[in-house]
C-alpha cells in the first residue's frame, strides 16, 4: 500500500504497489481516474474516500476508515463505572455530553439508581450546550467546503462563549468529563448559569441575526446544495440514516421527543423536520435545531430545581444489561452496556450515528459531479471520532 | 523619465512586487475584518510586513519537482506566466505620464495576452503529472474560454463607444455620460474578470475541497510564489483595464491622478474580497451554463446597444 519504509536499511520505496482486485480492477481497466479524496485533504478529515471519476462524473465512492481508531469500547472494560466516562466522551469530543449522558443512564438502569431532579436538569442544559457547540461547527463546516470560511469564524466566536461556560462548570473546555453515573460531577454554580445565559444571549442576539442575514437564503448556497444528494423518506429509513440527515428527509424521529430521558419530557420544544431530503434541507435542519436548543437551555435554566446534584453510585453493580438511546448532536446514539457484577462494565457497545450515515453516503454519491462530493459529505454531518471509535 | 527606468521601477517590476504584497496584505486584513478576526498583526506595524515575511519564506524553500513531471515545462511555466502578465502592465496608464508604452492597439494587446493564459495554466497542470493538477488544468481551460468571450465583448463595447483602442485616449474622452451608457458593459466586464482570473465564487480550477489546489498542487516554493504572483497581477491588470475603460482612469478632482486611479482600483478590490467572504463556490456545469446562456448573450446585446447609441451620438 503506497509508500513504505522497508525495515532493513531504511530504503524508501517510492514506486507505488497497487493492490486492486475484483470490481475495482474493472473500474481501473475502464480508464477511470481514481482520486484519493482524503486523509490529507482540506475537507476530508482523518478518513479516505476512494473516488472513481469519469471526467467530472463520480462513478463510485468507497470510504476507507480507521485512521482514528482508539478502541474506546475495549478501553471501557478496563475502567471502573465512574472512570469509564473519559473513554465514552471521546467518541466525539465536539459534543461530549450526549455520550456521557447515555452511558450514565445505562449504568444507572443496571444499578437501579434514581438520579436527583436537579442532575437531570443540569444534564439537559449541558447536552443542549454540547448540541449547540456541535451544530455551530457543522454549519461552518458545511459552507466551509464551498470555499467560504466566514461562517466557521463566526461560529467559532459563538462557540467560544459556550466553552467558557463549560470551563467555569468543569474546569475543562472540551473534554469535560462532567456527567457521571449517579448525577453530574459538579454543582451548577450561579456563575455557570450566568455564563450559560450570556452565551445563549450572544447566540440569539448577535450570532443568529448576523448569520441569517448572509447565509440563510443565500442564493448561491441554494444553487449549490438544493437537489443534491436527495434521499426520499422511505430510502432514508431503509439506509438507516440518523439525526439531522434523517429528519431532513421528513422522518420526525427524535429520541428526546419519542422516548424522553433526563428532563426533556418536561420541556417544550419542536422536532425540526424538512421534506426535501437534499443537502440544503439537512443544513436548514441543523440551523433550526440550533435555535430550538437555545430555547431549551433557557427553559431548563428557568425550571432548575433545588436540591442534590449527585447521588451515591455503588462501586459494584449487580449483573444485568441495559440498552439506552440518546439523541446526540449527530443523531441517535445507542449504548448497550453489560455488567457482570464487577467494579466496571463487562462490555459496552456503542451504536454510532455517523457510522450509519457514512455507509449511506456511497449510495447518495452515485452519478453526481465531483464538486458535489464535499457538499454531500459535509451535509451528512459526520464526526470521524464517532465513525471509528 | 526614460522608459526603461519606468519598466524597472514605476510602473514596472518593483512596483508589481509592491502591489502583490499590498494586495495580499489587504485581502487578508479585509477578510479578517469580515470574519471578525484581527488578521496579520505581529510582523511590522499593523502586520504590514507579514506578507513580505511569507514571500521570503517561500523563496527559501526547497525546489521540488516530482519525478514523473516534465522537468523543463514544469520549471518554465511560472516564468512564462509571469512574463505574460507583466507585459499586460506595460499598457496601463496609471496617470497622465506614468505608463511604459502607449500604442494604438493597447486594449487589443491586453485582451490577446489574457486570452493566452489558459494554455499556460493547462500546461502547468499537464506537466505536473498529478491527477489533481490535471483535472485543475482541464477546468482552467474550460472556465477561461467561457469567461473570455464576455470579457472581449464587453471590453470592445467600450472601444466601440470611444472609437479607439488606445488607453490614454479612452481616458481623455471619458465622461459621466459614457459611464452611465457603459454601466452594463462594466458589470459584465467585472464578472468576466472574476471568471477569467478564477477568483471566488468562480475559483473552480483550484477548489481545494475537491482537487486540493488544482494546477498549483505540485508547485512549491519560488515557483509557487511566481505563479500566484502572476495570477494576482492578472487580476490587477484586468481591474486596471476596467478602471481605464469604464471608470475614467486617473481622472478626478483635487487629488493627483495616480491617487484617483488607486482609489478606484481599491473599490473594485474591496468588492472582490467581500464577494469572496460571502459567496460559496459554484459548480462547473453551473458556471458554463451561466457563461454561455446568460453572460455571453447579455454581452452581445450590450454591444448591439452600444453600436445603436454610437449611431445617434456621432
Amino acid at each position: 500500500m503506497g509508500n513504505s519504509i522497508s525495515l532493513a536499511g531504511y530504503t524508501f520505496v517510492v514506486e507505488e504497489t497497487k493492490e486492486v482486485s475484483g470490481e475495482d480492477l474493472g473500474l481501473l481497466q475502464e480508464k477511470l481516474l481514481q482520486l484519493n479524496w482524503g486523509v490529507q485533504h482540506p475537507a476530508s478529515g482523518p478518513m479516505r474516500l476512494k473516488v472513481w471519476v469519469d471526467g467530472d462524473e463520480v462513478v463510485k465512492v468507497d470510504p476507507d476508515i480507521g485512521y482514528v481508531l482508539r478502541l474506546l469500547e475495549k478501553l471501557v472494560e478496563y475502567r471502573t463505572w465512574q472512570n469509564a466516562i473519559v473513554n465514552v466522551e471521546r467518541a466525539c469530543f465536539i459534543d461530549n455530553f450526549g455520550t456521557m449522558t447515555g452511558y450514565s443512564i445505562a449504568a444507572e438502569k443496571i444499578a437501579g439508581v434514581e438520579v436527583p431532579k436537579k442532575a437531570d436538569y443540569v444534564r439537559t442544559i449541558l447536552c443542549e450546550g454540547g448540541r449547540i457547540v456541535s451544530h455551530l461547527i457543522g454549519l461552518g463546516g458545511f459552507i466551509g467546503v464551498l470555499g467560504v470560511h466566514t461562517p466557521m469564524q463566526w461560529a467559532l466566536i459563538a462557540r467560544e462563549k459556550f466553552l467558557d461556560a463549560f470551563e467555569v462548570y468543569s474546569g475543562q473546555r472540551i473534554a469535560t468529563a462532567s456527567i457521571v453515573p449517579g448525577g453530574v460531577r459538579y454543582e451548577p454554580t450561579g456563575k455557570f448559569i450566568e455564563k450559560m445565559i450570556s452565551a445563549v444571549d450572544f447566540l440569539e442576539k448577535e450570532f443568529i441575526p448576523r448569520y441569517t442575514e448572509v447565509f440563510i437564503d443565500n442564493p448561491t448556497l441554494k444553487l449549490r446544495s438544493q437537489g443534491i444528494g436527495v434521499v426520499p423518506k422511505e430510502k432514508a429509513v431503509e439506509l438507516g440514516l440518523a439525526g439531522p440527515a434523517l429528519r431532513a428527509s421528513g422522518v420526525a424521529s427524535d429520541v428526546r421527543k419519542d422516548y424522553p430521558y433526563t428532563a426533556y419530557g418536561e420541556l417544550d420544544f419542536r422536532v425540526v423536520t424538512k421534506e426535501e431530503g437534499d443537502a440544503y434541507a439537512r443544513y436548514l435542519v441543523i440551523w433550526e435545531e440550533l435555535i430550538e436548543s437555545a430555547k431549551i437551555i433557557r427553559q431548563a435554566i428557568e425550571g432548575l430545581p433545588e436540591g442534590e446534584w449527585r447521588t451515591k453510585f455503588p462501586i459494584k453493580v449487580p449483573p444485568g444489561e441495559a440498552y439506552v438511546n440518546v439523541e446526540w448532536a449527530r443523531g441517535c446514539f445507542g449504548f448497550h452496556l453489560i455488567s457482570d457484577g464487577g467494579t466496571g462494565p463487562y462490555r459496552l457497545k456503542m451504536r454510532a450515528p455517523s457510522f450509519a450515515n457514512l455507509w449511506a453516503m456511497p449510495e447518495m454519491m452515485k452519478n453526481v459531479k465531483l464538486a458535489d462530493v464535499p457538499v454531500i459529505f459535509a451535509s451528512l454531518y459526520m464526526c470521524h471520532g464517532d465513525i471509528d471509535r | 523619465m526614460e522608459a526603461w527606468i519606468k519598466a524597472i521601477f514605476f510602473p514596472g517590476f518593483l512596483f508589481l512586487l509592491v502591489v502583490f504584497l499590498t494586495i495580499f496584505y489587504m485581502e487578508r486584513k479585509i477578510l479578517a475584518d469580515v470574519h471578525l478576526r484581527t488578521g496579520p498583526y505581529y510582523v511590522g506595524k499593523w502586520g504590514i510586513l507579514q506578507t513580505t515575511a511569507d514571500v521570503f519564506k517561500l523563496l527559501q524553500k526547497e525546489f521540488i519537482i516530482q519525478r514523473r513531471a516534465n522537468k523543463l515545462l514544469f520549471s518554465l511555466i511560472p516564468f512564462v506566466a509571469f512574463l505574460m502578465v507583466a507585459a499586460l502592465i506595460a499598457f496601463i496608464p496609471f496617470s497622465e505620464h506614468s505608463y511604459i508604452v502607449s500604442t494604438s492597439f493597447d486594449l487589443l494587446i491586453v485582451l490577446a495576452l489574457v486570452t493566452g493564459m489558459p494554455p499556460v495554466f493547462f500546461y502547468a497542470g499537464w506537466a505536473s503529472k498529478s491527477k489533481y493538477s490535471f483535472i485543475g488544468g482541464l477546468r482552467v481551460v474550460n472556465q477561461m474560454i467561457s469567461g473570455e468571450i464576455p470579457l472581449w465583448l464587453s471590453a470592445l463595447a467600450a472601444a466601440v463607444f470611444y472609437g479607439t483602442l488606445n488607453h490614454l485616449q479612452i481616458v481623455h474622452e471619458s465622461s459621466w455620460l459614457g459611464f452611465f451608457i457603459l454601466l452594463p458593459a462594466f458589470l459584465i466586464f467585472v464578472t468576466a474578470t472574476l471568471i477569467v482570473t478564477d477568483r471566488p465564487p468562480f475559483d473552480i480550477p483550484e477548489a481545494e475541497q475537491e482537487i486540493v489546489y488544482g494546477f498549483l498542487t505540485e508547485f512549491g516554493g519560488f515557483n509557487y510564489a511566481i505563479l500566484v504572483l502572476s495570477k494576482l497581477i492578472e487580476l490587477f491588470a484586468l481591474y486596471s483595464v476596467a478602471v481605464v475603460l469604464f471608470l475614467g482612469g486617473f481622472k478626478g478632482p483635487v487629488l493627483p491622478g495616480i491617487v484617483w486611479f488607486f482609489i478606484k482600483i481599491l473599490g473594485l478590490y474591496v468588492f472582490t474580497f467581500v464577494v469572496r467572504a460571502s459567496t460559496p463556490r459554484i459548480r462547473m456545469d453551473q458556471l458554463l451554463r451561466f457563461c454561455w446562456k446568460v453572460l455571453t448573450p447579455l454581452a452581445l446585446l450590450n454591444l448591439a446597444f452600444i453600436i445603436l447609441v454610437k449611431m445617434f451620438i456621432s
